[in-house]
């Protein structure tokens, strides 16, 4: 935990949070991708052999393998079917993978935060499957200008620390609304919990409860640097151990005069750790 | 036929049950069998049914992907397993992952691992030597309850002899 928490230091922060998060998502990716595509892989398979059966047929001609030649048209359409169904699964993956692949050196927009995190869920989805359920509940927002990258990063990293926390079947709630001014933004899980001590740490670099190897413990508080220090904004966690979490983020609708590397408002951290 | 619904070891094509929570990789493994082989093929998007059709009835080769809502592929097969001992059981995943992999083995004795995206020519391999296997284990089992029959008719006919005599 030491060399993390050295390893931490604002400079390296965003490559370490980089390397962090893909890591954690590479499995869940390779998963998500692995199954369209043993299913493409043994398709064509199957309709080249089914075609070489039609070419056999079509070169001899019989009226009694005209009812096995229909059924072989069937199955290679119906394959061709799955065929466009699985790459559309590939290529969501793939695209939400690019959305997220850089943060660094991005100007601020004006953006849909609800349609920002509606990508960020599906792209988490990648790492819990069918196992989790989703509920999403969007209050109306105006535009939020903000860091689209850095603020998907911290999305996603929740929703994914949200995944680990449950173990089997279990739902995950994002909730959206407008509060004076202020986007507030809820992630909460129906997982683990956490303990007093570790919600008191939750945000400490270098703090992690994944086993050696899984986890770096820099996702939340690289999500306090991007969330505090980045956009003005609070995020808190309240948690009770063996009764789920829930992260709330607050963030200005408009930016205040400060640029990405400005100091913090005075005020404007959370007071939960 | 026997009387508890299963048929004898030789007489059947193989039974194969696919299990996976996504319907493509059904529709493609069973247009993949049902071009190749005789195979009867029963699949199932949900666990919990895949386990209560292996409880009543025979399978050879159960198939399984390992993450699954309600249950996973291990819980599945250890069910499967006690239903019916014979039969082999592997695992197909996407999951790529030693500890699943070590898990299966040792929990639900697994005959074979294999990671998405499979080769349907290995695939075909293993569920062959599988069903193979699965079909030894129950000619071996009827044996030795032949042998057990014979025993005891044996014996009975000799306690007979013996009463004869007395």
């Amino acid at each position: 935990m030491s060399s993390n928490s050295e390893a931490c230091a604002p400079a390296a922060s965003a490559d370490l949070h980089q390397m962090a998060a893909a890591g954690r998502l590479l499995a869940g990716v390779v998963h998500e991708i692995n199954t369209p595509l043993g299913s493409i892989l043994s398709n064509a398979e199957v309709i080249e052999r089914s075609l070489e059966m039609l070419a056999a047929m079509l070169a001899d001609p019989r009226p009694q393998s005209l009812e096995r030649a229909r059924r072989l048209v069937g199955t290679c359409q119906s394959l061709a079917a799955i065929d466009r169904v699985a790459s559309e699964r590939i290529r969501a993956v793939i695209r939400g993978l690019k959305k997220f692949a850089r943060a660094d050196g991005e100007a601020p927009r004006a953006i849909d935060l609800n349609q920002h995190l509606r990508d960020s869920l599906l792209l988490a989805r990648a790492e819990f499957g069918s196992r989790i359920r989703v509920e999403a509940d969007f209050g109306t927002l105006p535009e939020v200008e903000c860091f689209p990258q850095m603020l998907g990063q911290v999305f996603l990293n929740l929703l994914v620390n949200a995944a680990h926390a449950i173990e089997g079947e279990g739902t995950i709630r994002a909730r959206t609304r407008l509060e004076d001014g202020v986007v507030y933004v809820a992630i909460s899980d129906t997982g683990r919990g956490m303990t007093a001590e570790e919600r008191a740490r939750a945000f400490q670099p270098g703090f992690t409860t994944k086993p050696i190897g899984e986890g770096c413990g820099m996702g939340l508080a690289i999500a306090r640097e991007i969330i505090e220090d980045r956009h003005g904004g609070t995020i808190g966690c309240e948690s009770e151990f063996g009764h789920g979490a829930t992260f709330h983020i607050r963030i200005p609708v408009r930016r205040g005069t400060r640029g990405p590397e400005g100091p913090a408002a005075p005020g404007s951290r959370s007071v939960t750790p | 036929m026997n009387q508890n619904g299963h048929h004898s070891p030789s007489d059947h094509p193989p039974s194969v049950l696919i299990v996976d929570d996504e319907e493509m990789v059904i529709t493609s493994l069973r247009a993949f069998f049902e071009l190749e082989t005789d195979f009867t093929l029963h699949g199932f998007t949900d666990a919990e049914e895949a386990a209560r059709f292996a409880e009543q009835n025979l399978v050879d080769v159960a198939i399984s992907d390992y993450l699954m809502p309600k249950m996973n592929g291990i819980q599945l097969l250890a069910r499967i397993k006690q239903a019916q001992p014979e039969a082999s059981r592997v695992l197909l995943t996407g999951h790529a992952d030693k500890q699943s992999a070590i898990q299966a083995i040792n929990q639900v004795a697994l005959f074979q691992y294999l990671e998405k995206p499979w080769d349907n020519a290995q695939l075909l391999l293993v569920v062959r030597s599988g069903a193979e296997r699965a079909r030894l284990f129950r000619e071996l089992r009827e044996k030795i309850e032949e042998l057990d029959g014979a025993n005891s008719r044996l014996k009975t006919a000799q306690r007979r002899a013996i009463e004869a005599f007395l």
